[in-house]
């Protein structure tokens, strides 16, 4: 058995060793360090991954006990890392993307003053993301939870000296806390339920426990189900994400929409025993996740933010994942996670790329031109684009997400309205991601082009890209071509899909979904294709012009929040400014302060009074016993 | 007296006849740092002779010494604590003008009274070893007798001390009078055929209550705690703070529990007011202190009001905690003191705290230890001090003494303000200071080695203590 500790320590010791050093050691040293221990961790994980894939362990998992971290009572709880078929493919995301970013930023953030800390920070947050995936607890997973919220906390406020990205961080932090303190609840619960945290422990006791008692099978995958939403930025919780772009670009590229956003994603399918035994659950998780595609799709199709519009599309494509798990599609969701990592992180780093080429312009309408001015950039961005758009059988979004569509209606919890939110979605996406295109490579430049690039650059994009196009191969929907690698090797841990009896046929719903997506892409290439460019004269109309708005804010939950939450907290805070608990603590110390005068009094010093006391203490003590 | 009870008085012979000893040294002219490593010496003679005595408890040497394993214990935490304040003596006396040498048969004397103290079953042994501690300690406060602060705190003691005494003989007087017996096992036993609820044994003990009250500077018989604190010189101050009042208590406890004091609810209603007004005058009146050597002194009448809380229920638990909590009490106080008589320059000690501003930047790690004694002291987790105030706050609770607990609870949060002002300004900004000239590196170097050892030690207590309370547990048994 390999030493699955190694994966995540090695980012781990590259942390510390620049959080230590960072600032004594040259930019190539530091560069060395951070990139090289993700590589590192990259190449064993391949190296293990070919092992797991050739000679499966019994049990279809290696687990290693390091240690025992704490024990009280009933409750043990190790570092206890497991890799089976589920953790080994966010493992592999996880330091194979992560190692593609981590060469990108060697170039792009080569400039950064604060080169080591950036790096102590991505390499802290790809080993929190680790232990999150490999844990074989839920107190670990919490632990890789926590430590991955509290890298992207530091990693969106990266730049600190501009206040709006140090705001944009803390909303972070805090609205993933509700997400998070709900699971810390939810994880209680299980543990006053069942006696145990450690996961198969858990996916072992479930059925028989909630079968006896099922007081709460509901509440429990509810609560985790929230913890989910926090993380992954769906709705209600969805606000943070957008404003996360103001962290640097690899970092949005890693965090923001390959990894971390999918922790709930991942938290889901490695409890689904629990959600399997709550179909409201399940409901629950399909509905949140239809209803976040199809809200975020709209948004993502006005935003004028070049990451803005991705860090929508990234909340929209992991709704398809939930709206995935809910339907009890495992292996599909889990599938749409793997192809979007590679198209999105794609995407986020050409967006980069554009954004410091054209000198931190993040409009995409003063961009234009770029497509004979950066070759190279445009056919890479154009490969995620069309991933994005699921544009049929040539990229690797098309397969997973026509799944998703096709389980929508089929799969047991699946039913036609489900269906028809995601067919919407799959048409509004592909319509913005033309927009994308057309608006940022075609047309003539309105911004002078300076020059970014290189090598160290472009590795990353190209492979990514080459991935975006080919990733899905692996998987073939069942009636084009028997071809099914990944859902075979994930059944070993999640269950398989459950059709329903009367289904339509899934060559007409594929049908319809490739229309959909070219018509998507149609009315994309109609409205904003430079020359005919009708969306201009469109967009006049004043009622057009707040819809626009309306759906720009992201469907206005800010506002939203800001008059249900803020204010009645921020009024609060007004009305009670000298605060009135405040005076019950100053007037504690008012009165010891008072008090330590009077005691201060009588140390005077003379021995006369001080003889006077201890007969007063005398005659007290002997008065006092006799009367008792 | 047979070979065995000579074997197992022999760490308390070796005791007297370590300031003999000293006297022999002196009249040969040897010099300081002889009769310092001579005294060194033979405090591990006594440590060893404890050991070796160990094997042989319990014996008694009727009717006035009892020899067991509580005695043990609070015998040998009583030496480590003067082998400590006798390392420090060396350089703070070394500076001084006065000629160090007799302080140390004066400070082996004042040790051989809280000894005997420790191991007295009688009238008679414990008011020798009483006024042994105290004579000793009416010179040893005045040591420096040409500065005034010191030679009117040795007054103020003497003249307190002598009035304490008498109430104690007075005490002692009248329970004889009412049980016919000066030995604590007889009386014991007249109080069980007697109803024992006579007026002249409650007097008796409220006079003997008072005296112990007056030494452990207990409210309302605190009031020298700080004038002497802060007049004595600071190993002695030292010394006062630990070895005296770790020997008188040993035989409060004794007395209490062969008596079973704890049945009579008029002694216990007294030691609950007693521990309740040292918690709260103690702690306030450290408030707004700015002399560290005062403040500590305050601090120190209210520790013994919360070691008073573990003492209170009178039961084996209680005992157990006091130790621990004495063990915990005096390696801090240790710290503390040792820290200021590192920073203490030839003219004057170092108390005021406006001499400590800054200390950090300057001697991190003398700041450093003091900030741990510091949060000893407060109570906070991960030191002796906390798991020592826990302990008492267990047993407390589990005696359902809420009222004392409630108080100990408020007045400890009440301390934490202090002493936090005391580390805030360790690390407030540094005030130029004449650097001191180091005189003796080798010991400074041990005196630095044995606070840092105790800090060592502290933590611990404070994160490993199941060895430490085993060890008391096993020798507690003893008996």
């Amino acid at each position: 058995m390999p030493l699955l500790a190694l994966i995540p320590a090695l980012p781990l010791t590259g942390f510390l060793v620049l959080f230590l050093g960072g600032r004594r050691f040259s930019r190539n040293v530091i560069a060395g360090i951070g990139a090289g221990s993700v590589i590192a961790s990259a190449v064993f994980t391949l190296l293990w991954g070919i092992r797991f894939l050739q000679s499966p362990p019994a049990g279809g998992a290696w687990t290693q006990s390091l240690w025992q971290w704490f024990r009280v009572e009933s409750l043990s709880v190790g570092i206890d890392l497991r890799l089976d078929a589920l953790s080994l493919l966010f493992v592999f995301i996880i330091t194979f993307v992560g190692a593609l970013i981590h060469i990108y930023s060697v170039a792009f953030m080569r400039q950064d003053r604060d080169y080591a800390r950036f790096f102590a920070s991505m390499n802290l947050f790809v080993c929190s993301m680790l232990l999150l995936v490999m844990a074989d607890n839920l107190v670990l997973l919490y632990l890789g939870w926590e430590g991955v919220g509290l890298c992207s906390y530091l990693l969106i406020g990266f730049w600190y000296e501009k206040p709006a990205n140090c705001y944009a961080a803390n909303k972070a932090f805090y609205i993933t806390r509700i997400g998070d303190t709900a699971m810390a609840i939810g994880l209680f619960l299980l543990f006053k339920e069942l006696g145990t945290l450690s996961i198969p422990g858990i996916l072992n006791q479930a059925p028989q426990h909630f079968a006896r008692s099922a007081s709460y099978s509901t509440l429990i995958p509810l609560l985790l189900l929230a913890g989910g939403i926090g993380k992954s930025a769906q709705l209600p919780l969805q606000t943070w994400l957008p404003d996360a772009m103001a962290g640097p670009s690899p970092v949005s590229a890693l965090i923001h929409a390959a990894t971390m956003v999918t922790a709930g994603v991942y938290l889901i399918a490695r409890m689904h025993g629990l959600f399997l035994l709550s179909p409201m659950a399940m409901s629950v998780t399909a509905v949140i996740g239809a209803i976040t595609l199809f809200i975020a799709g709209c948004s993502a199709l006005v935003q004028t933010d070049i990451k803005r519009i991705l860090a929508y599309s990234t909340i929209s494509q992991i709704g398809y994942m939930f709206l995935a798990l809910g339907v009890g599609a495992w292996s599909a969701a889990i599938f749409h996670f793997f192809t979007h990592a590679f198209f999105k992180a794609l995407l986020f780093l050409a967006a980069g790329v554009v954004i410091e080429a054209l000198h931190h312009e993040h409009n995409i309408f003063k961009m234009g031109g770029l497509r004979q001015k950066m070759p190279l950039l445009f056919y890479t961005f154009l490969s995620g684009a069309a991933s994005l758009a699921a544009l049929p059988l040539i990229t690797a979004g098309f397969f997973s997400k026509d799944q998703i569509l096709w389980y929508a209606w089929s799969a047991g919890n699946g039913n036609i309205l489900l269906w028809a939110i995601a067919l919407a979605g799959a048409f509004i996406t592909a319509c913005y991601s033309t927009r994308l295109l057309l608006v940022v490579f075609w047309g003539e430049a309105k911004t002078p082009v300076g020059k970014f690039g290189g090598r160290l650059i472009y590795l990353p994009l190209i492979t990514l890209a080459a991935l975006s196009l080919i990733s899905g191969f692996i998987e073939w929907p069942h009636n084009i071509l028997h071809l099914t690698l990944f859902s075979d090797e994930l059944q070993q841990v999640l269950p398989a899909t459950i059709l329903q009896e009367n289904h339509p046929p899934e060559f007409l719903l594929q049908g319809i979904a490739a229309t959909a997506t070219i018509a998507g892409i149609y009315m994309g290439y109609h409205w904003y294709y430079p020359i005919t460019g009708r969306i201009y004269r469109w967009q006049a109309g004043t009622r057009m012009l707040a819809f626009r708005s309306f759906l720009l804010d992201g469907w206005k939950f800010d506002q939203l929040y800001r008059t249900l939450f803020i204010q009645p907290f921020l009024y609060l805070t007004r009305i009670n400014k000298n605060d009135v608990f405040d005076r019950v603590y100053s007037g504690i110390a008012r009165g010891s302060v008072s008090l330590n005068r009077l005691f201060s009094a009588s140390q005077n010093g003379s021995l006369r009074w001080y003889i006077a006391a201890v007969l007063i203490g005398i005659l007290f003590i002997v008065t006092l016993q006799l009367l008792l | 007296m047979n070979g065995l009870q000579f074997e197992a008085l022999l760490p308390y012979t070796l005791l007297a006849a370590a300031s003999l000893v000293v006297i022999l040294l002196i009249a040969f002219r040897l010099s300081h740092t002889v009769i310092q490593i001579t005294g060194f010496i033979l405090m591990c003679a006594v440590m060893v002779a404890l050991l070796q005595a160990s094997a042989l408890l319990p014996v008694a040497i009727y009717p006035i010494f009892q020899i067991d394993g509580f005695a043990l214990l609070f015998t040998g935490l009583l030496v480590l604590c003067v082998m400590v304040v006798g390392l420090f003596s060396f350089i703070y006396f070394e500076e001084r003008e006065e000629n160090p040498k007799e302080y140390y048969i004066l400070l082996f004397l004042g040790t051989l009274g809280a000894a005997v103290l420790s191991i007295s079953s009688h009238f008679i042994s414990l008011f020798i070893g009483l006024e042994l501690l105290s004579v000793s300690l009416y010179a040893l406060i005045a040591y420096l007798r040409n500065r005034n602060n010191a030679v009117e705190a040795g007054i103020k003691y003497l003249v307190l001390a002598a009035i304490s005494s008498a109430f104690l003989l007075f005490g002692m007087a009248m329970i004889y009078m009412e049980t016919g017996s000066m030995e604590f096992a007889t009386i014991a036993k007249k109080l069980q055929t007697s109803n024992g609820h006579s007026i002249l044994f409650i007097t008796g003990t409220g006079m003997m209550v008072v005296a112990i009250g007056f030494k452990l500077a207990l409210a309302p018989f605190h009031l020298w705690a700080a004038d002497v604190y802060e007049g004595a010189p600071t190993p002695v101050t030292a010394f006062i703070a630990t070895a005296s009042k770790i020997g008188v208590f040993a035989v409060l406890l004794r007395f209490f529990q062969t008596i079973g004091l704890s049945n009579y609810p008029m002694v216990i209603t007294v030691f609950l007011v007693l521990a309740v007004a040292s918690m709260i005058i103690g702690n306030l009146l450290a408030l707004r202190q700015q002399n560290l050597k005062r403040l500590l002194a305050y601090s120190s009448i209210a520790h013994f009001g919360y070691l008073l809380v573990a003492f209170l229920p009178g039961n084996a638990a209680g005992v157990q905690v006091a130790v621990f909590y004495l063990l915990s009490y005096s390696i801090t106080l240790l710290i503390a003191f040792g820290v200021i008589t590192l920073l203490s320059s030839r003219e004057q000690d170092t108390g005021d705290l406006a001499l400590f501003r800054g200390l950090f930047w300057k001697k991190p790690v003398t700041a450093a230890v003091l900030t741990l004694a510091l949060l000893s002291l407060a109570g906070i987790p991960l030191t002796g001090g906390f798991l020592a105030k826990f302990f008492v706050l267990a047993t407390g609770a589990q005696q359902q003494l809420w009222f004392p607990v409630t108080v100990l609870v408020i007045t400890s949060v009440i301390g934490l303000y202090y002493y936090l002002r005391v580390i805030s300004t360790l690390f407030g900004e540094a005030v130029p200071t004449p650097v001191k000239k180091t005189l003796h590196p080798f010991f400074y170097l041990t005196t630095y080695t044995s606070l840092i050892v105790m800090v060592v030690l502290l933590c611990w207590l404070g994160t490993f203590p199941n060895d430490v309370i085993e060890y008391i547990n096993r020798q507690l048994l003893i008996r």
